[in-house]
């Protein structure tokens, strides 16, 4: 009997010993690190030579300059562009390319292989193709260039607006065809003696995406493009090292903004200050999620 | 027959349109690594040439004889292995557990621990680099790889409970009761039903944590300084900087540097997707 009692009080512990863990690992480098850059968004601590110098408190100072700084106002905006742009590209092509690629024709395994190439390739080799493959003197997009009706001349990672326009384009190469493998899977799910009735019927193509495809593929859609969000949100190392967000600040996001405003200009608790900024984005992000998700689970109930 | 012979016609033309703009796409997504493959194995004087040449001229090895003489690349290649290895023994078994409370038990706090790892897999690392950075410092942990491993884990857990959560919910629930009614405690059944099941799902998270360690560029960056322990991904980024490196070796190294993950990942497909989806649909 007190063997049966014992053992059932470990197995009350047991899921909280195996979350154990994770748990102590998100404190010691997820949450603590938040606590710490919330505290130093409150203060005037700059990094850097200056150690000597005492860190005061000044309250909420710095999200007040935060909220009338046009540099933050402006990468704010410009997240937001670069993630809308890239859930309608990326989401978009990956939409068409796998309503192409779902009829069985030759060498279809051998595409969807193919596919998956440019996700798991690293950040940092694909910039250093990118960045060849731009170069304004060398580069083989010199062979467009010259057919382009616009002037490139400036370098496709130095001028405005096509370093802006490249970054996307990266990004774009960089997640659209593994997107079409996730909508491809969804596909599957499609059912196939409605399509089927649906063509009996006389729909065309376009009819049958929209009666019959669509509401199937529907929750995984919703699901890529907010990933396809988050993930342009993220996104550090692609841009950093193309072009480091300039010219001038033309491709600064959220993030470099942070990175650059402590490692560039020192301002530690101005950078901490955006910090906060961008972590309140993803706690939205993240809830909006959840509800998606929690709805697209009672749909399929 | 005219019928049948009319729409046989707008057969072939749909199809030959398929055809033709699956071709673009391949093109599209194959032409920058086809690219990078041309500039490896190619003189820098014939790359250096305008206007560029679409195939490989005078095709050699030398890019990578360059990487390993009088290059430090192998070095890097070797730190990005050790720390990369140490991410995915950490993220394997952490994920484990992890995936095994949340899939097998009813317990409070459940849901706070699954928004925690939601929050932390959508949570930009660029946001948080900075205080890690000066914790890292306090503790004496800069320039060490393996402190390296533990950042890179923190964040790449998240997707491999994603992974495992749905593959470990796949084994009917009778032969957990079966084994339980046998005598088996918990630990037993995890390591030996659940596991063995499910090797799949846990070799996929072995290498998405490996890859992810492998690629990471921001954390190696601002936590490594010295030169020697550079993983490959800070190293690249350095040698791409020096204006003296040859075209041809730098566009080698990214070569041996980014064909691992490309190859392995056409592998574990089902299962990246899965991790990126459906597992957090369950939320």
């Amino acid at each position: 009997m007190k063997k049966v009692r014992s053992s059932r009080v470990s197995r009350s512990r047991l899921p909280y010993l195996l979350a154990l863990p994770i748990i102590a690992l998100s404190f010691f480098l997820v949450l603590y690190p938040i606590i710490q850059g919330i505290y130093i968004s409150l203060t005037d601590k700059t990094l850097g030579a200056a150690t000597g110098k005492k860190v005061s408190f000044v309250g909420l100072k710095n999200y007040n300059e935060l909220l009338h700084s046009s540099a933050f106002l402006n990468s704010l905006r410009l997240t937001v562009i670069y993630a809308i742009m890239n859930v309608i590209f990326s989401v978009g092509a990956g939409l068409i390319t796998a309503l192409t690629v779902n009829k069985k024709f030759r060498g279809r395994g051998g595409v969807r292989a193919l596919l998956t190439a440019p996700w798991a390739f690293p950040d940092i080799a694909s910039v250093i193709i990118f960045i060849w493959i731009l170069n304004s003197a060398f580069g083989v997009i010199g062979i467009i260039n010259v057919h382009l009706p616009f002037d490139t001349s400036g370098g496709w990672l130095t001028s405005s607006p096509y370093a802006f326009i490249s970054v996307v384009g990266i990004s774009m190469w960089k997640t659209f065809p593994f997107y079409s493998i996730v909508i491809l899977s969804a596909l599957q799910g499609v059912p196939e003696d409605l399509l089927e009735a649906a063509t009996v019927d006389g729909a065309g193509p376009i009819q049958r995406f929209k009666t019959v495809i669509l509401p199937s593929i529907r929750p995984t859609v919703l699901l890529l493009s907010l990933l396809a969000f988050i993930f342009a949100f993220r996104q550090f190392s692609m841009i950093y090292l193309t072009t480091g967000g300039g010219p001038e600040r033309d491709t600064e996001t959220l993030v470099l903004m942070v990175y650059n405003t402590a490692f560039k200009y020192f301002d530690y608790a101005f950078s901490s200050a955006i910090g906060v900024a961008g972590l309140i984005v993803t706690v939205a992000v993240a809830s909006t999620y959840l509800l998606l998700t929690g709805r697209s689970e009672k749909g399929a109930r | 027959m005219a019928v049948v012979r009319g729409s046989r016609k707008k057969v072939f033309v749909m199809n030959s349109a398929r055809y033709i703009f699956v071709g673009i796409i391949c093109t599209l997504v194959i032409f920058p690594l086809y690219w990078m493959v041309v500039t490896a194995i190619q003189p820098p004087n014939v790359t250096l040439q305008y206007p560029p040449v679409l195939y490989p001229v005078h095709p050699n090895l030398l890019g990578f004889k360059q990487l390993f003489h009088g290059n430090p690349m192998a070095r890097w290649l070797l730190n990005s292995g050790f720390v990369a290895s140490i991410t995915t023994i950490i993220t394997v078994s952490f994920s484990i557990l992890g995936a095994y409370s949340i899939s097998y038990f009813k317990w409070r706090g459940r849901a706070a621990f699954a928004f925690l790892l939601l929050f932390t897999q959508m949570m930009p690392e660029a946001l948080i680099v900075i205080p890690i950075f000066k914790i890292y410092d306090r503790l004496h942990l800069l320039n060490q790889l393996p402190a390296l491993s533990l950042i890179h884990a923190a964040f790449v857990i998240p997707v491999g409970v994603w992974i495992l959560r749905p593959a470990f919910e796949s084994i009917p629930k009778e032969v957990n009761e079966a084994a339980s009614i046998d005598g088996c405690s918990d630990m037993a059944i995890l390591r030996k039903i659940v596991l063995p099941l499910t090797s799949p799902a846990i070799i996929a998270v072995g290498v998405v944590s490996f890859f992810a360690s492998w690629g990471d560029y921001l954390m190696a960056v601002t936590m490594i300084s010295k030169k020697e322990l550079y993983p490959a991904s800070v190293g690249l980024a350095s040698t791409m900087s020096q204006l003296d490196t040859p075209i041809q070796t730098l566009l080698s190294g990214a070569l041996l540097y980014g064909l691992p993950p490309v190859i392995l990942y056409m592998f574990i497909q089902r299962f990246v997707i899965s991790g990126l989806t459906a597992g957090a649909i369950k939320g």
